[in-house]
């Protein structure tokens, strides 16, 4: 079997469609460098391969879905039908009112001029994989879609020298090349056209999610599907969330001082607090954090055991409309039952954007309850002199991460920085930062997908930039005698670099811990005796 | 007579196919919101930074920004400059940018020719006569240069189809021709003095040059091919700018959600994997009710 392209260089879109192996095969020594003593990638741990008999893995020798390729001709004839009837699909008012205009615009009014392509931190890392090139995916989808779900478009296709196969390989990788872009929309800001790879990308993602049933298990199977059943992704029901928030609240009794009980269902609250339920469950000292400022700033707050009233997760942002808007739905309506005056999101970027933007004109009507992000909330706190915070508290090198959702696509800057500068006086961004910052390399889902071996990809490639951006921040001092911080609000964000972090050996190598801004918040709050933030990795 | 019919047929399919691809995209329904930052309007100190009314508490309550002059100054930047293209791709922006200037200097030429035939003006004729001419000049040049730069630049030449190039042929024949056309100024001033003024009688009965006839030629063509490429980029960033990239308007303060909301429920939906197809065919308000996610098993 080949492995890459080796001597090919060029790689062109109807390629894609051709040979037995995999189209690329990931180079070390091609991946942008790393600083000292994060140089040596021969150290690092390797998943092993999938059998490929078994597992598709002909894009780059990676597999994040764990498909395999159907056994008979005519089973690989049936999911042929199934793409091209779900492309057209795509094209349809009635299927895809959610996002045609947008599709079409993508579509139809690429001028090729390759200005997005080093926005790109997955194509930058890989040292500029064609396969990883934003437009490479773009062009094959766009080809496609031209060739088999257009009036005349085979002719016209064949007319212009730009025609695909659409055979099984072809299917099989553009899968998996789906689930190589991270949606950070990095590429769609730079465009001249104002187009956008990542809404692409998505489109190929439902396509494939709504039409062929197929999409990562832990998005879906165990994600979305679960927090409809459930209420939460992750599995928590509606006793599972109290018992374990109550059990947080017996904590910040026994480290903090003051006894906490989270208000539960309490109709008419001004702030119903959704929090991701991952942090409850994965990082507890962020809800032990809002408990402990929202009551000592006197807000007026309730938490909702409602079905998803409890958890801000929506993973068919990035996989599927229809799960999207089961789930936003039902966030809306656990408010407008308790009748509170505003949802205030916790540190969760996709929850922001799911709730706040993309399901904005879904829910209208009474559905559309006013949402607010946590980080204003907290700087309005902050901001406001009800808490009494001592920045010396926090006297130790931090820096921020800027979530792609609540930055680049909400243009919620300032407050997060605001609060920063106010109680952390060794602040210092990164490069680039605010809306030009770059992915965890966690976006769209990946951060919670391991798949056979994806997340050798995910620390190799999609999370190298990132790593990067935060040793440079910490240049100055890239030891593990001084602890530093790296502030991530939000919840996939702090998983990714969580996951990068025991990776690279980040803690034990730099000392460089990752955690919430509430948890800084906290840390410096005169009223709370022992320090919060406890320097211990997990 | 052929070319001048020619040349009207061309117009005609260049207003009707770019205002029928406008139309088939307004059609569309309302889709959810996509917006990018950073939005060129709010306040300025907003601005450079990228922020939004998210940032601001009871943000939802603002009546959304409308700074008309933060949209205008961005779209000045790329339409006069091509300011992304010269910021992340800077091999190319050169040739562009005289390509588009070009474009841009024709179209004038145009504009000053229509100006000087109803002012009557033989000094306004010899400007649209240079003005084309220079357009021509920049455009040949920045066809040719972008021909090149696409057929070898590493990251480009990958992507440069039989369709591409075929584009810039054209373009480029379009300009090339137009400024042999100017090396019979005496001819061209004289023609288009009889064709503005005595259109259409006194100027088809010339003969016109090989040159001329070719431009003319190319330039029907070129007008009946527009609307079916991707060159209404040119307007239609318009609508993705506006219509996606800048659309922050929030659904409490935006007359058409609801009402595009309305009708979108009651949409058909078809597809057909488990978690969501049924036994038949439902809506999309059906279909987001279904509490399980299991589809139409429970709808049915």
């Amino acid at each position: 079997m080949s492995q890459g392209r080796g001597a090919r260089s060029v790689l062109k879109p109807a390629d894609i469609a051709h040979g037995s192996g995999q189209l690329t095969a990931l180079d070390p020594q091609k991946l942008i460098p790393l600083p000292a003593p994060y140089d040596d990638l021969a150290s690092l741990p390797r998943h092993k391969a999938p059998d490929p008999q078994k597992v598709d893995i002909s894009l780059d020798g990676f597999s994040a879905l764990g498909f395999a390729s159907p056994q008979t001709a005519e089973e690989e004839n049936d999911l042929i039908d199934a793409f091209i009837a779900g492309l057209k699909k795509l094209l349809d008012s009635d299927n895809n009112w959610t996002f045609l205009r947008q599709l079409r615009l993508s579509l139809d009014q690429c001028a090729r001029c390759q200005t997005c392509v080093e926005a790109c931190p997955i194509y930058e890392a890989s040292g500029h994989d064609e396969v990883y090139r934003p437009t490479f995916r773009s062009e094959v989808f766009r080809r496609v879609v031209k060739q088999y779900a257009q009036p005349g478009g085979e002719a016209l296709a064949w007319l212009q020298g730009e025609t695909v196969e659409l055979n099984i390989t072809t299917l099989a990788r553009l899968l998996e090349s789906a689930y190589r872009c991270t949606l950070c929309r990095r590429c769609a800001q730079v465009c001249p056209m104002g187009l956008d790879n990542a809404l692409l990308t998505r489109e190929l993602r439902k396509l494939f999610s709504m039409e062929l049933g197929v999409a990562p298990k832990e998005l879906h199977e165990k994600g979305s599907m679960v927090q409809l059943r459930t209420g939460s992704s992750t599995g928590m029901n509606k006793r599972a969330v109290r018992d374990n928030i109550e059990f947080l609240d017996d904590e910040i009794g026994d480290q903090t001082g003051p006894v906490i009980k989270t208000p539960w269902d309490k109709e008419g609250a001004d702030v119903l607090l959704i929090h991701n339920a991952g942090e409850i469950l994965g990082w507890p000292e962020n809800p032990m954090a809002f408990a402990i400022i929202l009551e000592a700033a006197g807000i007026s707050w309730t938490m909702s055991s409602d079905l998803a009233g409890y958890d801000s997760v929506n993973y068919g942002l990035w996989y599927d409309d229809v799960q999207f808007a089961r789930v936003a739905v039902r966030q809306a309506e656990a408010a407008r039952k308790l009748k509170v005056k505003r949802i205030v999101l916790g540190e969760c970027g996709h929850g922001h954007k799911a709730s706040m933007v993309t399901a904005d004109r879904l829910l209208a009507g009474d559905g559309n309850i006013p949402r607010e992000s946590a980080l204003v909330l907290l700087r309005d706190i902050v901001r406001s002199g009800r808490l009494k915070l001592d920045p010396a508290r926090n006297d130790f090198p931090v820096t921020l991460h800027d979530p792609c959702n609540m930055v680049r696509m909400m243009g919620i800057v300032e407050p997060q920085r605001e609060i920063l500068r106010a109680i952390c006086p060794q602040f210092r961004e990164m490069t680039p930062q605010g809306v030009n910052n770059y992915c965890c390399g966690g976006g769209s889902g990946f951060a919670i997908m391991s798949g056979h071996n994806f997340e050798d990809w995910r620390f190799l490639v999609s999370g190298r930039k990132k790593l990067k951006q935060v040793l440079d921040a910490f240049a100055d001092c890239p030891g593990p005698e001084r602890k530093k911080y790296v502030c991530a609000p939000c919840s996939n964000c702090k998983g990714q670099i969580r996951d990068l972090f025991r990776y690279y050996g980040v803690w034990e190598k730099s000392a460089i811990l990752y955690g919430g801004l509430a948890e800084l918040i906290v840390n410096a709050m005169v009223a709370v005796k022992e320090p919060f933030i406890k320097w211990e990795f997990h | 007579m052929l070319i001048l019919l020619s040349l009207f047929v061309a117009l005609l399919i260049f207003i009707l196919g770019n205002a029928a691809r406008v139309i088939r995209y307004v059609r569309l329904p309302l889709p959810l919101r996509w917006e990018l930052y950073p939005i060129p309007k709010g306040p300025r100190e907003r601005q450079s930074y990228g922020g939004s009314y998210f940032e601001d508490s009871e943000g939802w309550n603002q009546r959304p920004e409308k700074d008309r002059l933060g949209q205008l100054k961005f779209a000045a930047k790329e339409v006069l400059l091509l300011g992304t293209v010269r910021d992340n791709l800077r091999p190319l922006w050169a040739w562009s940018l005289l390509l588009h200037w070009g474009l841009y200097l024709c179209a004038v030429a145009l504009v000053i020719g229509e100006v000087s035939r109803v002012a009557n003006s033989f000094r306004l004729i010899d400007l649209a006569v240079i003005t084309h001419a220079i357009g021509c000049l920049l455009g040949l040049i920045g066809s040719v240069g972008t021909l090149a730069v696409r057929l070898t630049h590493s990251r480009l030449r990958n992507d440069t189809g039989r369709i591409t190039i075929f584009n810039l042929l054209l373009l480029g024949g379009i300009f090339a021709t137009g400024l042999l056309s100017f090396e019979r100024l005496a001819f061209g001033r004289y023609f288009l003095a009889m064709f503005l003024r005595g259109f259409p009688a006194a100027a088809i009965s010339l003969q016109l040059p090989l040159a001329i006839t070719l431009h003319l030629c190319l330039v029907a063509f070129f007008l009946a091919y527009f609307p079916f490429t991707h060159m209404t980029h040119a307007y239609m960033k318009f609508f993705s700018w506006h219509g996606v990239r800048w659309d922050d308007r929030p659904a409490v303060h935006d007359s058409r959600a609801s009402r595009s909301l309305a009708v979108s429920v009651k949409r058909r939906v078809t597809w057909s994997a488990p978690h969501i197809a049924g036994e038949q065919a439902a809506s999309w308000a059906e279909v987001v009710a279904d509490v399980a996610g299991k589809g139409g098993a429970k709808r049915a």
